[in-house]
């Protein structure tokens, strides 16, 4: 991969935490795993992160978003697949509703929105790349590297940690995205896979909990 | 001195089943069988209205290259049960995939509640659901997942299990679940996978008539498992060691979901006592 600075400007910008979607407000089930003691730790916080990104992340979302990337993609079904696989519904009102900040967002940036009654956030922020002439696989890596940056910035306020722990842990998951990327590339239809009961179990737990600084 | 492999011919099985209203009553309108996949007589437990029928697969077990097929339609107004005799068994394979598709058509009320599925070391088994709902159509199933003959200490360690189940509506995906589970797998041990527990169930409602206001109850009525209410489908799940408990709690979910879903209290077919 190699890209034009002029692009990486404009990829950077779709990734940064300055987008305003609301993504901070998202835990993502980290917080519930918090409320369970299964992450108490950096260690703990690196494990559940890598491994929601390993086991869900890298069989779904990943090889879906190059599917939304590409020119003849069948978007609304590509859509509907994706909002069906969200487990919970914390999970899904997560995606709609960045899916929803982002839309509004796109038109003032010179990018035509996405038609559909409930796009969810990789479906628009795919439609952006695209638009902005972003190779996917590149548009990809973005993609998660903003996912693992906001993961782990749950993980600083709620664990809580501190900020140099929150950067070794981005440098060794961030490294694991290129690998994520490449084989999401590789992966077939019928590759494409969700499963991660505990995951979906903490994020469905994380609805009644009482005390939350997040809302999924 | 070659010495052969013994030999077991696979098993292709088929059942399709076809529930219709008939004035007051449901009726099995329709059956089809090809190989060893049966239906007892239908039982009427809960009077006219609701049909129960019991799905027997009478190898006892599903060994590698079996392929079983159950199609279930429930017409209009029809409102079917369907469960099994007792648990399900995997066997460890030689080396062919085991499948098991269920396809549901459903119009009315259609109730897939089988006993659980215990997964031996070793099989390789690959399991697909998928459910076709009409606009008013009402559908409850469950499947419990046990990896290993847990009773006996033994571990999923080899072999795979395959998971796929589709729900929708008026052609419209509402549930998409999909997935691999290696035996001694990553998922197996991790966290967010099965956190090294060897029971997984999952039971699925979808109806027009979730009333989020009542999600409270349910989960209530088994705070073991975790309950969400997504649009148009409510999802309970447990995650724990044994299928009795499974069993026990996805039971008790069903009895407090199906009052308000179906109109009908839950009557718990006297085959899952014997």
């Amino acid at each position: 991969m190699t890209i034009s600075t002029e692009k990486l400007a404009l990829l950077l910008q779709l990734a940064s935490p300055a987008l305003p979607v609301g993504a901070y407000s998202y835990s993502g089930g980290l917080e519930a795993a918090i409320e369970a003691g299964v992450v108490t730790n950096a260690a703990s916080a690196q494990r559940w992160i890598g491994d929601v990104l390993e086991h869900s992340i890298a069989r779904m979302e990943a090889p879906l978003f190059l599917r939304l990337c590409s020119q003849d993609a069948d978007i609304e079904r590509w859509n509907e697949l994706f909002l069906a696989s969200r487990e919970t519904a914390e999970l899904r009102a997560e995606t709609v509703q960045m899916g929803y900040s982002l839309n509004l967002l796109l038109p003032e940036l010179g990018v035509e929105n996405v038609a559909l009654e409930e796009p969810a956030f990789p479906t628009v922020f795919a439609r952006a790349a695209i638009t902005w002439g972003i190779e996917p696989r590149e548009a990809l890596l973005a993609y998660l590297w903003a996912w693992l940056e906001n993961q782990v910035m749950a993980a600083l306020k709620a664990v809580p940690l501190g900020q140099t722990e929150g950067q070794k842990m981005l440098l060794a998951l961030g490294e694991k995205l290129l690998g994520i990327v490449e084989e999401a590339a590789r992966m077939d239809d019928e590759e494409l896979g969700n499963l991660a009961p505990g995951l979906a179990l903490a994020s469905a737990r994380h609805e009644t909990q009482y005390s939350r600084l997040f809302r999924s | 001195m070659r010495v052969a492999e013994p030999v077991f011919a696979p098993w292709r099985a088929e059942l399709a089943l076809g529930f219709e209203r008939r004035e007051a009553r449901t009726v099995l309108a329709e059956r089809r069988q090809d190989g060893p996949l049966v239906v007892q007589k239908p039982l009427y437990p809960e009077g006219d209205e609701v049909c129960h029928a019991i799905v027997v697969h009478p190898p006892a077990g599903i060994a590698g290259g079996d392929e079983l097929e159950v199609a279930a339609k429930a017409g209009a107004g029809a409102h079917a049960l369907l469960t099994t005799p007792g648990a399900a068994k995997w066997y460890r394979s030689a080396g062919p995939w085991a499948r098991q598709k269920l396809a549901f058509e459903v119009a009315g009320v259609l109730e897939w509640l089988p006993q659980e599925t215990i997964v031996f070391d070793g099989a390789l088994a690959d399991m697909g659901c998928e459910v076709n709902l009409d606009a008013e159509a009402c559908y409850i199933g469950w499947e419990i997942l046990c990896l290993g003959r847990t009773g006996s200490g033994e571990r999923f360690g080899r072999g795979e299990i395959r998971l796929h189940t589709r729900v929708s509506r008026g052609g419209r995906l509402l549930w998409y679940e999909r997935g691999r589970i290696e035996g001694g797998g990553k998922l197996m041990h991790s966290p967010v996978g099965l956190d090294g527990r060897s029971v997984l169930g999952t039971l699925l409602a979808a109806s027009v008539g979730l009333d989020s206001k009542l999600i409270a109850v349910y989960r209530a009525a088994a705070p073991e498992t975790a309950i969400t209410l997504l649009p148009g489908l409510l999802v309970a799940r447990y995650l724990g060691n044994s299928s009795e408990e499974a069993k026990h709690c996805l039971a008790r979910v069903w009895s407090a979901l199906r009052p308000a879903l179906t109109g009908r209290e839950a009557v718990e077919p006297r085959i899952w006592r014997t």
